[in-house]
């Protein structure tokens, strides 16, 4: 085997360093800082060394760099406890690139910190693919690509010539970037025909990322806390007609046990699949989820089926994956907003359901009092709903905080309270006078976006609202708040209480252009998460409908990858089996030959002895309409080809002679 | 049989398939399409296995980013073959030389290379068995000159069977060759060593001029280094002023004879008599005296000049090897 020889030009390290950068900077806030740190220092150092022009600073030996690479993978065993999460893989993969950057001589070891950048943007890829992450990853590609030209260019010491004007940094580019514009419309055939595979051979442990949106416990102010933010929760596309605001209620988790203070959501508890009555007409939609690393699946209202995959409908209604959700989900459902129990209420269910804790002794009495002055349950809700309309109460983003008995002091004190005050107040006085009642969370509303034709529902459009349990019609939702604040069923928060969201958002609220600006990027995003993103199997067939083709199976999505990739490997055939460059051709002679293919359709065929001047002469004699504008023509070619001596025709002759070929108007007849 | 023998005997296998496909070449050589393989490098089997593996990754977590950047990037290594077949394809090989050599001094093999047309072809390394290659960048519509040694251990010819122009632009994934079998003949003269004085002049047989030293010769002024020059007369104080090595020539006076014969060295092995005339022969020339040489069978009459210094080098080299047919 031949030994590695050194490489000894600074530039391919330059260029093999800068791969592996822009590598770890697509990750940058992935990782401990110190990782990306580290790499820097490692870098640093490898080119301080080839920078020297004295040869005395010599590379660290293998006994220095192995203890280093032991030493960093430590470090990342101790940070992440582990070496195979996203975060983790990527931090390790920084690291290593870094130590092989150290130890670079030869081309194969610059080929292998090209390679380990081309990971990194792998780890990126598999970790975010948002459209604004696109072109960062194409960049990353292309400079990967020029990357490997220079270092494939690089002469060790003993080929020879070293880098010259020929190829420079600037030619490295530019072939990068012209083969991978060659090169796109494959990956287009590709991307669109190559048949997806469904679900997932092996899983990639993903690093803690902090879960947003809706938790499973709700306290006074925790739904606050949430409305400041301004991020996306999901997106919501209704085919047909869209429910009325006050209908758009999104269904998240739903919270039965209450301490006084806090909800809390119930595991396992199975009391059956109530049977419904679905009134009124379906609604259906697709939502885009985004990640929120929790397991909250929302869906409008009442579901009526859960959507094919790894989800389970609960007995609450709750839509839940079995998976956190790391990735934007797609998925589609069909829901009613107004539907009817047949199944009566399971006696667990209802102890459940009724039960309070031994706390908030005035508001369990004053229930007690209310219920007996109602006629039946329905009666005693709208007895409390007045009360809660008509007793001062205000809906406010900064309440007073609250103690432990949260309800009597907000009933009868403070009287100041956010959505989650209402809802646990009214289901607690429901349970106080044995209504069987449950906390709901979710979202109210969303955000219309005329240019996506779609709703987004933002974090700040979180909502808690309550249902009871009345007989004869089962679970009936109850949204507290509508009756203290009526606007926020057709209205976000950011309209109600503008001073609840961040900055930013009140910014681009107050201007409509921004809005509009606003409107159309997340249009874009969500196109690109539908379309791109979220390509898949189905998508794949749809376009082959749409290509008119009766339907398409999988055979049919094989055939059609075939067949573009056989046609894209013809035309890069084609467009490179072709002469390369070529000779320059003879302008001159080939404006010649025109001309007298022209003239020949004319029934004016050139003689083959003939020579211009003479070729003039006859076709004078035959078409003298022709003899003024050809003679001059002719005699322009014996100049060129014969006239000018040793001296080459220069380039404007030649066009203008060019020129006046192309424009020469040859009439069939005189 | 271990991976190494294994892979000589695959090469030569390939070497003798090649050749008996390609035939005999005659210069010039244009590399068309059927001349020039093409296989992946080490480099570029590398990259393949790291498009399978993003493969697998953005497919199994069905991450359509990934899996397009895959695609982008196998076809953008698809294209780099074409773009190196390209390279090499209609290079032309305009000429070959091989300049003589002295034993154990390598020798040289020039190359002339022509790019006949305007895009153009940079990173062509020439090469031939077992030496390093060369790198040349070949401007477009130009030609270029290759310089490479050749090994000569003994005396004698050596034979260079094929040449290869390899090439693996622009992106290192790939190489293109192309053998080129014109048969080359590089001889090697037996190492100009010996310490033997020259023997007497001929004309002067009776022996009345003494075998003069440089002073009692005309001196002619300095040439250029040559192979087989006398260290003794190279101008020292010149080079030491950074001027390039030059020799000093002088000319011996009136029209000497020296015929240098083989038989009359006797107690010497073949080769030591060999080398010990080619010294004489080569400093014979450097004092522009006019020598000639005598062998068993051959016998170059006396005369002077480069071409007469390598027929006798030539005959010197050649001596009782069977001489291959051309």
């Amino acid at each position: 085997m031949k030994k590695a020889i050194e490489l000894t030009a600074l530039r391919p390290l330059l260029w093999a360093t800068a791969a592996c950068g822009a590598g770890t900077l697509l990750s940058v806030d992935r990782v401990p800082a110190w990782v990306p740190v580290a790499a820097l220092g490692l870098a640093g150092w490898r080119i301080w060394v080839a920078a020297r022009p004295t040869r005395s600073q010599r590379l660290p030996g293998a006994a220095v760099r192995n203890f280093l690479a032991i030493l960093l993978i430590a470090a990342v065993l101790v940070t992440f406890r582990a070496l195979n999460g996203l975060s983790a893989g990527t931090a390790l993969l920084i690291l290593m690139g870094g130590c092989k950057l150290l130890e670079t001589r030869s081309r194969r070891d610059l080929f292998v910190v090209v390679g380990a950048a081309l990971f990194l943007l792998l780890a990126a890829c598999l970790d975010r693919q948002d459209l604004l992450r696109a072109p960062l990853y194409l960049g990353q590609v292309w400079l990967c690509c020029a990357a490997l030209a220079v270092i494939a260019y690089a002469p060790t010491a003993t080929e020879g010539p070293a880098f010259d004007q020929g190829f420079n940094n600037r030619s490295a580019v530019l072939l990068a970037g012209r083969t991978l514009l060659l090169a796109a419309p494959l990956a287009i055939v590709l991307f669109v025909f190559f048949p997806r595979l469904a679900g997932a051979f092996w899983s990639l442990p993903r690093g803690d990322t902090a879960s947003t949106g809706l938790s499973d416990t709700m306290s006074p102010g925790s739904i606050t806390d949430l409305t400041a933010s301004y991020e996306i929760a999901f997106r919501a596309r209704f085919e047909g007609a869209a429910p009325p605001p006050a209908m758009r209620y999104w269904r998240g988790p739903v919270l039965h046990n209450f301490d006084g203070y806090t909800w809390r959501r119930l595991y396992a508890t199975p009391y059956g699949r109530p049977t419904l009555e679905y009134l009124g007409k379906p609604y259906r939609y697709q939502v885009i989820l985004e990640p929120s690393s929790q397991r909250w699946w929302f869906a409008l209202d009442t579901l009526q089926h859960p959507p094919p995959g790894d989800t389970v409908l609960t007995d609450d209604n709750e839509l839940i994956s079995r998976q956190p959700i790391t990735d934007t989900t797609v998925y589609k459902g069909v829901s009613y907003t107004s539907v009817k129990f047949t199944s009566p209420l399971p006696e667990i269910s209802r102890r459940r359901d009724t039960a309070t804790p031994p706390r908030n002794p005035h508001s369990r009495e004053f229930a007690r009092e209310l219920r007996a002055r109602s006629g039946s349950d329905g009666a005693y809700v709208a007895a409390v709903l007045e009360f809660l309309r008509t007793g001062g109460f205000k809906y406010t983003l900064t309440p007073p905080p609250l103690g432990a008995d949260s309800v009597d002091e907000f009933l009868f004190n403070t009287r100041l309270g956010f959505c989650g005050h209402f809802a646990s107040a009214f289901v607690m006085l429901m349970r106080a006078a044995g209504v069987p009642a449950h906390v709901v969370t979710g979202y109210l509303g969303g955000d219309w976006n005329p240019v996506g034709g779609y709703f987004v529902v933002r974090q700040s459009d979180a909502h808690a609202w309550a249902e009871v349990w009345l007989e004869g019609r089962g679970w009936t939702r109850v949204d507290p708040t509508a009756v203290v604040e009526p606007g926020r069923l057709d209205r976000g928060i950011l309209d109600l209480l503008p001073e609840a969201g961040s900055a930013q958002a009140r910014l681009v609220r107050r201007s409509t252009w921004l809005t509009a600006l606003v409107q159309r990027w997340d249009a874009a995003n969500a196109w690109w998460t539908e379309h791109v993103v979220k390509f898949d199997f189905r998508s794949q067939i749809g376009i082959l409908e749409s290509l008119g083709i009766d339907s398409p199976d999988a055979r049919d999505l094989g055939w059609a990858f075939a067949a573009g990739l056989l046609l894209w490997m013809a035309w890069i055939a084609w467009e490179y089996g072709r002469s390369p460059g070529g000779p320059p051709q003879d302008r001159v002679a080939l404006a010649y030959a025109r001309l007298c293919r022209k003239l020949a359709k004319a029934g004016l065929g050139r003689a083959p002895h003939q020579g211009p001047l003479a070729y003039a002469d006859t076709v004078s004699l035959r078409r003298p309409d022709l003899a003024s504008s050809l003679r001059p023509l002719l005699e322009q070619y014996a100049h060129l080809r014969f006239g000018s001596g040793s001296h080459d025709p220069d380039e404007l002759q030649i066009l203008t002679f060019e020129r006046r070929i192309r424009n020469l108007k040859v009439s069939g007849t005189a | 049989m271990s991976v190494s023998r294994l892979r000589t005997y695959w090469q030569l296998r390939m070497a003798s398939w090649v050749r008996r496909r390609q035939g005999v070449d005659v210069l010039p050589v244009v590399l068309q399409r059927r001349r020039i393989y093409i296989l992946p490098t080490r480099a570029g089997l590398a990259f393949a296995l790291l498009l399978l593996f993003m493969l697998l990754a953005s497919l199994n977590y069905a991450n359509s980013i990934a899996l397009f950047l895959t695609f982008l990037l196998a076809g953008f290594g698809l294209i780099t073959m074409h773009q190196c077949h390209r390279n090499l394809m209609g290079t032309r090989l305009h000429g070959a030389t091989v300049l003589p050599t002295f034993a154990r001094r390598p020798g040289t093999l020039q190359l002339t290379l022509q790019n006949p047309v305007r895009a153009a072809r940079p990173r062509i390394a020439a090469s031939i068995e077992q030496e390093a290659a060369r790198l040349a960048d070949l401007p477009g519509q130009g030609s270029q000159c290759i310089e490479l040694t050749v090994a000569a251990a003994a005396r004698g010819l050596v034979s260079i069977d094929r040449l290869k122009l390899t090439t693996t632009h622009p992106f290192g994934l790939f190489r293109a060759w192309a053998w080129i079998h014109t048969p080359l003949r590089m001889v090697v003269y037996p190492r100009p060593v010996g310490g033997l004085p020259m023997p007497a002049d001929d004309a002067l047989k009776s022996g009345s001029l003494p075998r003069g030293g440089a002073g009692a010769d005309e001196w002619l002024g300095l040439r250029p280094f040559r192979d087989g020059d006398s260290p003794r007369q190279v101008d020292w104080k010149a080079y030491a002023r950074e001027a390039p090595l030059l020799v000093k020539e002088y000319s011996a006076s009136g029209n000497d004879l020296r015929v240098f014969r083989f038989d009359a060295l006797t107690g010497l092995p073949v080769e030591q008599r060999l080398e010990q005339m080619s010294r004489w022969v080569v400093d014979a020339e450097a004092h522009g005296e006019r020598y000639g040489i005598e062998l068993p069978m051959t016998r170059i009459e006396p005369d002077r000049g480069p071409e007469h210094r390598h027929r006798c080098l030539t005959a010197l080299a050649l001596y009782s090897l069977p001489v291959p047919a051309q």
